[in-house]
């Protein structure tokens, strides 16, 4: 049986500064070596300041992973050199002398399979290597520390996953449980990582590390169970080893077992004494924990009766379910709900436009108003919120500008289908032979007055026109 | 204007104006050019200081708002960061290191105005009992220059035993600053473990190690603890001692209290001088109203080898970073390949560090943590509840601070579990965390032998109060320079 | 006892070249046979004693920029970065 576990890494990009020092936890956008200090540089006689929220956000993922979380929890000391390390040893946690990392045991459900946590840890993240010059012989090594010290969670799960497509659906709720938890934005480049272990039936264990995307994991998932059940055709040995991720040639390579040789010597941070977890605080935190995406989609249907497909839809964007909760009402809610999933998602899709935007949750919810007060018709409304996006002008100024009236006014609509009936004489005399292509007179009355025109009474005049001729 | 005043006295004769901090501040200077090119207790000093005296001195005439140390000199151990000064814990790996801040307890006695005259010498990393082991040569024992000052705080002892500094900082991780000041006839405390911020101190052994305060006098290391201590957000292992002044009520005597004796320190090993001081000792303590009594504590039989392997590992993790990529000297990367590159920089490490980073990557690596790290860790916690228990029945715990005379340079170099014994007496005290101090009483054919008083965990208070009777029984003579 | 050949390893790993082995090597072994002594203390059911502290202690998450340029200050290329050796 196949068996995948994963080892993610979790920026916590939503944290203001560092893990140890009040350096900016997102270190996007800085100069290299310009987000730095004694601290997070390792500089001598510097020592680590624990960030408070860090510890609270991280035991809130646990949570929502539905992990036990200790009532003390520590930190210790992974040695190894490397110029992106600093210390040449980094500040992790791990359950040497019982559980003291920030959760264990968690779970959660992917598609009915039930995915077991075994554990997740407060870490800091490495500097980054960067190299300058083409020529491999010629190139220079260059390290920027603005990323040392950001604050990580990692997130160890078991070798429960039984296929690549598991595992991305797996890594898209982890994304948007994240994301909704407010401690993390998964679409900042390199804010989540993951390292995979694959096993076949009969095969040892293999590591893959390197990995630098959620698109590279899958691919190179698929990579290495082929390599693995070719191997076992050929009735060749799969040895439990560690291979990296080629990102130039989309393949793994055995990483020379260098890390087997390798020894952490793990022990303590003295440095920081153990944390104490109150009661008090487990409980404060899951009172000011966001509500889960799941609880919200099953709010949608049970309270607004909005359709599940929309729901889901809605519930999994933390972005516009929190302009759903400020635009909708008991009244408008279903409707609010339609304009964001059908119209207002398709075209302010991407983070910068929706940084740009100028769309209020008041907006969404005048303009779903409009719409049920029958004011505008729902064929316009993907015109108004594209102005609305654009301009941030009230829905009642666009509609007046734009003429976008909703015309249910029988008199006057009775006026323009008699305009039409003239100038369609030919389409006429089809609409009464074949009544179905009484749409494309429809269609033209809706042109004619710029889609203003309420579709169903419009229909219903038609037909009685048409009858009447 | 006599250099062999203490800070108390400086300060009081300051402000009578029997001087300017300027002219004690030159006369030290030209002392500290007479002698040290002898007793090598300085590594550099601070060119700038002789400014910074007159500009005190103006704003005291200016009537402006002065610090209480008033331009008062203190030496600071070169493993302590200064900024903008070179600090380079003895060590070739730091040759070029200049700390580009302060370390808390330098910026807590810079607020206070003293005067920092210059680092001192050490043992490289403050590995070490001798100051053998510095890269820039020993320093010499001013009432004997053939025998050693004892280390790792060995400058910072010689700097005040030989009237080259009214005061200094020193830190002790397994005695390094109870060890010199026994040796050199002056009093050194460490703290209880926390009370000292560590920021600023180049880590050896971090869940171990204190900045200790070292002087003349009991009341000069009081009156430099209230100025130094207290808890730092910069040092998240620091305990509040809600601004305790420990000068005060520091003679009222130790009437009533009970001593407890340690009988594994007065055992084998101890030298009989040192042993027959320690009997004087005692009986100055029952003259001044206290009840002695012998205790014994099991496991200061294993402190030794537990302090051995926890600290090693710890340094084996604490000295890591230094693979001079970011600071430390002068050495061209071009050419080499990151691990080669890296082992050949580290060879600039002395050989007691080169020893003990090997040993610290042995005893925690896989396959003999359980044997040698987590049973020292265990060792560690089983002494920590014995010596509770022992304050439960005592207030001070006394042993003397080195169970040896000094000796001379060359001596013990050569056996390292010979070197590793001097440290027999004081190690306990930092392995439990609890505060102790040795305070300097008699002078045997010529060396130096100190008492040390332990207490229970925060009560400094109490421990000034039992070193200061004790050193007002003592008649010492004068350092022979 | 520890082999020579353990010591040497040992040595690799944490990133140190010996020398002269011999005078070193000696050594630690001494040094490492001094610790047996710990096999003879009675410590088995020992629970550590560890330090402690509450979450209320630990600092706020604010960013405060250190006020200084620390590249100046330390080894640097350009003026930017920290140069590491070539990473095989």
């Amino acid at each position: 049986m196949t068996k995948i576990g994963l080892e993610i890494h979790c920026q916590l990009t939503k944290l203001e500064s560092k893990l140890f020092c009040s350096c900016k936890a997102d270190y996007r956008g800085f100069e290299p070596n310009t987000n730095i200090c004694p601290v997070c540089v390792g500089l001598p006689g510097s020592l680590p300041r624990l960030n408070k929220k860090a510890i609270e956000k991280a035991t809130i993922i646990a949570m929502a992973l539905n992990c036990q979380t200790p009532s003390k929890i520590a930190f210790f000391r992974k040695n190894y050199f490397y110029p992106d390390l600093p210390k040449n040893f980094q500040i992790t946690q791990l359950n040497i002398y019982g559980p003291t990392s920030i959760g264990q045991e968690g779970k959660i459900s992917v598609e009915g399979k039930e995915i077991r946590i075994r554990r997740i840890q407060l870490e800091e993240d490495p500097g980054r290597l960067i190299y300058e010059g083409s020529s491999e012989r010629t190139q220079i090594t260059l390290v920027d520390y603005n990323r040392a010290g950001t604050p990580l969670v990692e997130i160890v799960t078991e070798p429960d996953f039984e296929n690549p497509k598991q595992v991305r659906l797996f890594l898209n709720i982890l994304s948007d449980l994240l994301e909704n938890l407010g401690v993390s934005d998964p679409s900042l480049e390199g804010a989540m990582r993951a390292d995979a272990n694959v096993s076949i039936e009969g095969g040892s264990k293999v590591e893959i590390k390197n990995i630098n995307s959620f698109y590279d994991l899958e691919k190179a998932l698929h990579f290495e169970l082929t390599r693995q059940q070719s191997l076992a055709e050929r009735k060749i040995e799969i040895i439990q080893e560690t291979r990296h991720w080629d990102d130039r040639r989309k393949i793994t390579i055995s990483a020379r077992s260098k890390e087997g040789e390798e020894d952490y010597r793990y022990f303590l941070e003295g440095d920081i004494p153990w944390v104490m977890i109150a009661p008090q605080v487990i409980s404060r935190l899951k009172k000011e924990m966001p509500e889960s995406i799941s609880s919200k989609r099953e709010r949608y249907i049970k309270d607004y009766d909005i359709p599940a497909q929309v729901a889901d839809v809605l519930s999994s964007d933390k972005f516009y379910s929190d302009l759903f909760e400020h635009a909708h009402n008991e009244k408008n809610a279903k409707e609010v709900a339609n304009l964001i999933t059908t119209d207002l998602m398709g075209f302010v899709d991407t983070k910068e436009k929706r940084k740009e935007s100028m769309l209020t949750a008041k907006h969404l919810s005048d303009l779903a108003n409009s719409i049920i007060e029958n004011k505008i018709t729902r064929n316009s409304s993907k015109t108004v919120l594209q102005t609305i996006v654009k301009t941030g002008k009230s829905v009642s100024q666009i509609i007046s500008e734009l003429d976008l009236g909703h015309v249910s006014d029988e008199k006057e609509l009775a006026r323009v289908i008699d305009e039409i009936i003239k100038e369609e004489t030919k389409a006429v005399e089809e609409a009464k032979q074949k009544p179905e292509t009484i749409n494309y007179l429809v269609g033209k009355v809706m042109k004619k007055t710029k889609g203003k025109a309420d579709a169903a009474l419009t229909l219903n005049l038609l037909k009685k026109k048409l009858s009447e001729y | 204007m006599n250099l062999s005043i203490s800070a108390l006295e400086y300060i009081d004769a300051i402000k009578n104006g029997d001087f300017t901090i300027e002219e004690f501040t030159s006369k030290t200077l030209d002392h500290i050019k007479k002698i040290d090119g002898k007793l090598h207790a300085y590594l550099s000093l601070n060119e700038k200081v002789l400014d910074q005296a007159k500009e005190l001195d103006k704003k005291r005439k200016a009537k402006e708002k002065i610090g209480s140390c008033i331009g008062m000199p203190v030496a600071i151990k070169d493993n302590i960061c200064v900024k903008d000064t070179k600090t380079t814990c003895a060590s070739k790996m730091l040759e070029k290191y200049v700390a580009p801040f302060d370390a808390t307890v330098i910026a807590r006695l810079r607020k206070q105005d003293a005067l920092f005259i210059g680092k001192t010498n050490l043992d490289e990393f403050a590995m070490g009992t001798t100051t053998e082991f510095s890269a820039y040569g020993p320093s010499k024992n001013p009432w004997n220059p053939e025998y050693v000052p004892g280390g790792s705080s060995g400058g910072s002892a010689v700097a005040v035993s030989a009237l080259e500094s009214i005061t200094s900082l020193g830190s002790d991780t397994g005695g390094s600053v109870r060890n010199p000041a026994s040796f050199c006839s002056i009093v050194g405390l460490k703290p209880t473990y926390g009370l000292v911020s560590r920021y600023g101190l180049i880590s050896y052994a971090n869940s171990i190690e204190q900045i200790g305060p070292m002087a003349r006098t009991v009341k000069d290391v009081a009156f430099l603890l209230n100025i130094i201590s207290g808890i730092d957000p910069n040092d998240n292992t620091t305990i509040d001692n809600h601004g305790e002044d420990y000068l005060k009520d520091i003679d009222v005597g130790i009437d009533g209290k009970k001593i407890g004796i340690i009988s594994e320190m007065v055992g084998k090993g101890t030298d009989k001088e040192v042993s027959s001081a320690t009997k004087k000792a005692l009986s100055k303590f029952e003259d001044l109203g206290a009840k002695c009594e012998e205790i014994s504590i099991d496991m200061v039989d294993y402190s030794v080898a537990s302090y051995y392997t926890i600290t090693s590992t710890e340094a084996g993790s604490n000295l890591a970073r230094y693979d001079n990529l970011r600071y430390g000297f002068d050495f061209d990367l071009e050419g080499y390949e990151f691990n080669s590159y890296i082992a050949k920089t580290r060879k600039n490490f002395g050989p007691e560090v080169t020893r003990r980073l090997i040993i610290g990557g042995f005893v925690p690596s896989a396959g003999h943590t359980g044997r040698y790290f987590l049973k020292a860790l265990k060792v560690k916690s089983r002494l920590t509840k014995e010596i509770n228990s022992a304050f439960k029945k005592v207030d001070f715990l006394v042993a003397p601070t080195v169970p040896i005379l000094p000796f001379k340079f060359g001596e013990k170099i050569d056996d390292p579990v010979a070197m590793f014994l001097i440290d027999f007496n004081t190690v306990t005290a930092n392995l439990t965390g609890k505060p102790a101090i040795s305070v300097p009483f008699e002078i045997s054919n010529g060396l130096p032998i100190g008492i040390q008083i332990i207490a229970d965990s925060m009560q400094e208070k109490l421990l000034f109060q039992a070193a200061y009777a004790l050193e007002s029984t003592t008649n010492l003579p004068k350092v022979p320079l | 006892m520890v082999s020579k050949e353990e010591i040497e390893h040992v040595a690799k790993l944490m990133k140190i070249e010996l020398d002269d082995h011999t005078v070193h090597i000696e050594r630690v072994q001494k040094m490492i046979e001094y610790f047996d002594i710990l096999d003879k203390a009675a410590t088995e059911s020992e629970e550590l004693i560890v330090k402690e502290q509450p979450l209320e202690n630990l600092r706020e998450d604010k960013y405060e920029p250190y006020k200084d340029k620390l590249i100046d200050k330390l080894k640097h290329y350009k003026e930017k970065f920290v140069r590491a050796p070539k990473m095989v």
